[in-house]
Formats: C-alpha cells, structure tokens, sequence
C-alpha cells in the first residue's frame, strides 16, 4: 500500500533521512518508534509530501506519488494525516471540520457529507458534540475529531503523527482506543509512536528508527522480547522507565 | 455661534455623505485589492513577491497627496488623457490603500499556524482552497481590528479628495466659513461629523470582533 524506494531527506546539511525502502501491505499496521530526532516525523510527512524528500520515490496503492499538481492533491485525498497537535480548524464546529473535506474536495453534498460526519463522529463517540467548536472540546476530543476528518475523505491508508503525544496522560486512552477499532477494521496504518503498549498490542510489525535509518523491523512480540539491535536494547530499556 | 453651527449642519451632513460615500468606495477597492496583493506576496513565487514588494514600498513611500496631484493633473496634462477626476480620485486612493491594506492581510496569513495549511492540503485541498476556506478566514478575523482602523483613516484621508475633486465634508465646511466669515463653526461642525463616523465604526469593530468570537 505504501512503498518507499531509496528515500533521502536533507534539512540544509542536515541529513534526516538514509535512503529508506519501506513497505506497508494493505491492511498491515505498522508502528514507527525510536528516540526523537531520529527522523520518524520527516519519514512520515514524505509519504504525503507534506516534506518534499530529497530525492527517491513514494508509491501509494502501486502509485508514483508526483511532486505536485493535481496528482498530489488526488493522492493526499487517499492518504489520512493525524497530526500530533491535532490541528483541527478552529473557526469550524466539529461537524464542518469533518465535512469540509468531502465537500470541497471531493464535491459532495451537504447533506450526504452531514450524514457522513455524524456517522463519524458517532463512530469516534463525539455525536454530541457537532456543532462544538475545537476550543469547546478536551484534546482527547479534538483528537478524534482529527481522526473522523481524516477519515471523512475515504482515504486507503492513514498516517498518524504521535497522535497521543500531546494529551494529558487520562486521555491517551480514548484516542488508542478508537485508533485500535480502526486497526481492527482493516485499515492500513502507519504510526509513528511512543506508546509502546500500542504498538506491542496493535501493531503487525514495529519500526526501530536511529539516525535516518531503518535499524530494525520486526513483529511486535519478537520486537519487544528479543530486539536484535544493541541501539534496540537500549531505547527499549530506557522507554520502559 | 451655536446658531450658525445648526444652519450649517444640513449642508455639513451633505458633506458628510459624500465622505462616507468616498470612503466605502476606496475600502472596496483598498480591501479586495490589498487581500490578492497580500496573497500574492505569501504565495510562494519568489518573482511575484518582489514585484508587489516593490509596488507596496513606492506607494508607501510617498504621500498620497502626492499621488493625487499626480493622477488628477499630472498625468492627464502630459500623456494628452483625459478622465473623470473623481473617478481617477477615488482609484488612486483605493490603490494607496491596498498598500497597507495587503500588509495587514499578510501578517494576518503569516500568524496562521503553519499546522492548519498542512491540514488542509493532507485532505487534497489545493493551495487556493486552503487559502480561501481555512486561512484566510482565519486571518481576517484575526485582523479586523488594524483593518477598520484603516477605514477609520480612509474617513480621514478621504479630506484631500475635497481639496481636488469633489466636495466632501471638509471642502463643505470650508465653502460655508469663506461664505460665512466664521470659520469656527463651521469646522467645528465638521469635526464632530469626522469624530461621529469614526466613533461609530470603532464600536463596530468592537461588536464585530466579539461576534466572531463565538469559535474562541
């Protein structure tokens, strides 16, 4: 669903990312952990170029995602971004934040986009909270409003951004968890995290990032029991304090 | 005295008119045109940035009382043009105020967090959407304030059209003291006309503000 051939990032001379070859199967849930700075973040907006790569290649579902235009517009609407500071538009209740998407893009009406953001915002437990504007709503809630959006565009794949890492502990849990729900409903996804608990219990394989490079992957339980790397070892065991 | 000032104030509220009418025509004009020169000067193109940059620095270097005489009698004595000099006017003040008005708007995308344009465009919204449904309105609500201030100058400013073209309040209550002999009233009258309209549209402001606040 996502591959990645050869991909480079530079930051000025800063070299963020070292020639990444990724691949994500369809329905595969895939989390990106590793110290900070280690390039998780950059590797995960390259995807949708929401950071240019240096050069290599992106395909989404089998396709050449091209620098610009029209095409980029097209496949962003088939790539979900969960962003870690929510970014929800703040002049917008709820609800308009999940239909402006399907609305202005995809040229939906308002009233089939209004059905299908009260059944997301059902579905992320907030249909009583429609019309709230994002200031009204606790980050946990503006979280899942995040999601319903991403989602209101049908999208193939969704990326999440540390999609927890900016909640008060007590509301890390009603994110995972409607996160959780969608892994179990198939959808492909890419997490970049620091929940460890999520990505030993949700995830089909973990990604351990240091430098710009890929330095491991592997299922969860195999990750977490008997990490290969040395670097592994050692970001395992300071996460687990 | 006080007599005087009433008689004159049917002809000052005439006046008076006419300045609104001026100023509504140029914050049209100053507004929608100042908004695209402030788009185009955040829209990435480096070439089009510099040429509204440089077109943003001439206009606000020099007075526009300069640039009235220039437009209403300079440029139609040497080219061998001719136009309507309230027309002609009202577009150059219009243009002189999309200078300021294009920065406002500009510091107003500007203080936009960057998080709601990569929103936007991770939902396939293209540069021009993004900009007209989530920034901009965004931006104009953060910048009402510093926009009717400019309105309330353009009432003021409007006052150097009187002294060329057309006669607005300042020009009436300058004709009614020369009629008169008694100055004082008559600028008195006009005074307080100028300090009603500029009064009112700052407690718009104030209404309008917390009016869109109801997303805050």
């Amino acid at each position: 669903m996502i591959r990645t051939v050869g991909l480079e990032k530079y930051f000025g001379k800063l070299h963020v990312l070292k020639s990444i070859d990724l691949h994500v199967k369809p329905g595969e849930v895939v989390c990106v952990v590793g110290p900070s700075g280690s390039g998780k973040s950059t590797l995960l907006r390259c995807i949708n170029r929401l950071e240019p790569p240096s050069a290599g290649e992106v395909y989404v579902a089998g396709e050449k995602v091209p620098p610009g235009g029209q095409g980029l517009d097209r496949v962003r609407t088939e790539v979900g971004m969960v962003f870690q500071r929510f970014n929800l538009f703040p002049h917008m209740t709820a609800l308009r934040n999940v239909t402006i998407g399907p609305v202005k893009v995809r040229g939906l009406s308002e009233k089939d986009a209004k059905n299908l953001g009260q059944a997301l915002l059902a579905k992320v437990g907030l249909a009583e909270k429609a019309n709230a504007y994002p200031s009204h709503l606790s980050g946990g809630q503006q979280q899942r409003v995040a999601i319903a959006r991403a989602l209101a565009m049908q999208p193939k794949v969704m990326l999440f951004d540390e999609p927890t890492s900016a909640l008060d502990p007590e509301l890390v849990g009603e994110v995972l968890e409607v996160m959780q729900q969608l892994a179990r409903e198939g959808m492909t996804m890419m997490v970049v995290t620091h929940e460890m608990s999520f990505a030993r219990n949700v995830a089909h394989r973990v990604i351990f990032m240091d430098e710009g490079r890929i330095l491991e992957e592997a299922p969860p339980e195999q990750f977490f029991t008997a990490p290969r790397e040395e670097r592994t070892q050692l970001f395992l065991r300071t996460v687990k304090k | 005295m006080l007599t005087l000032l009433l008689d004159s104030m049917p002809l000052l509220l005439k006046g008076a008119l006419m300045t609104l009418k001026i100023a509504a025509m140029v914050a049209v004009i100053g507004i929608i045109l100042g908004t695209l020169i402030g788009l185009g000067r955040t829209s990435g193109m480096r070439w089009l940035s510099a040429i509204l940059r440089a077109f943003v620095e001439v206009i606000r270097g020099t007075p526009l009382y300069t640039q009235l005489l220039l437009v209403v009698f300079g440029v139609p004595l040497t080219l061998n043009v001719q136009y309507d000099e309230f027309t002609a006017a009202i577009i150059t003040m219009g243009v002189n105020s999309s200078a300021y008005v294009s920065e406002i708007i500009r510091a107003g995308i500007q203080s936009i967090d960057k998080g709601q344009m990569e929103a936007a465009r991770s939902l396939g919204m293209n540069h021009a959407k993004a900009m007209l449904y989530i920034i901009l309105p965004q931006a104009f609500k953060r910048v009402i304030p510093p926009l009717l201030n400019e309105v309330v100058t353009l009432i003021k400013d409007s006052s150097l059209i009187g002294a060329l073209a057309l006669v607005e309040l300042t020009r009436t209550a300058q004709l009614i003291a020369s009629k008169t002999y008694q100055p004082f009233p008559a600028y008195v009258g006009a005074a307080l006309l100028y300090l009603v309209m500029t009064l009112t549209l700052s407690q718009f402001s104030v209404w309008l503000e917390r009016r869109l606040g109801v997303s805050d």
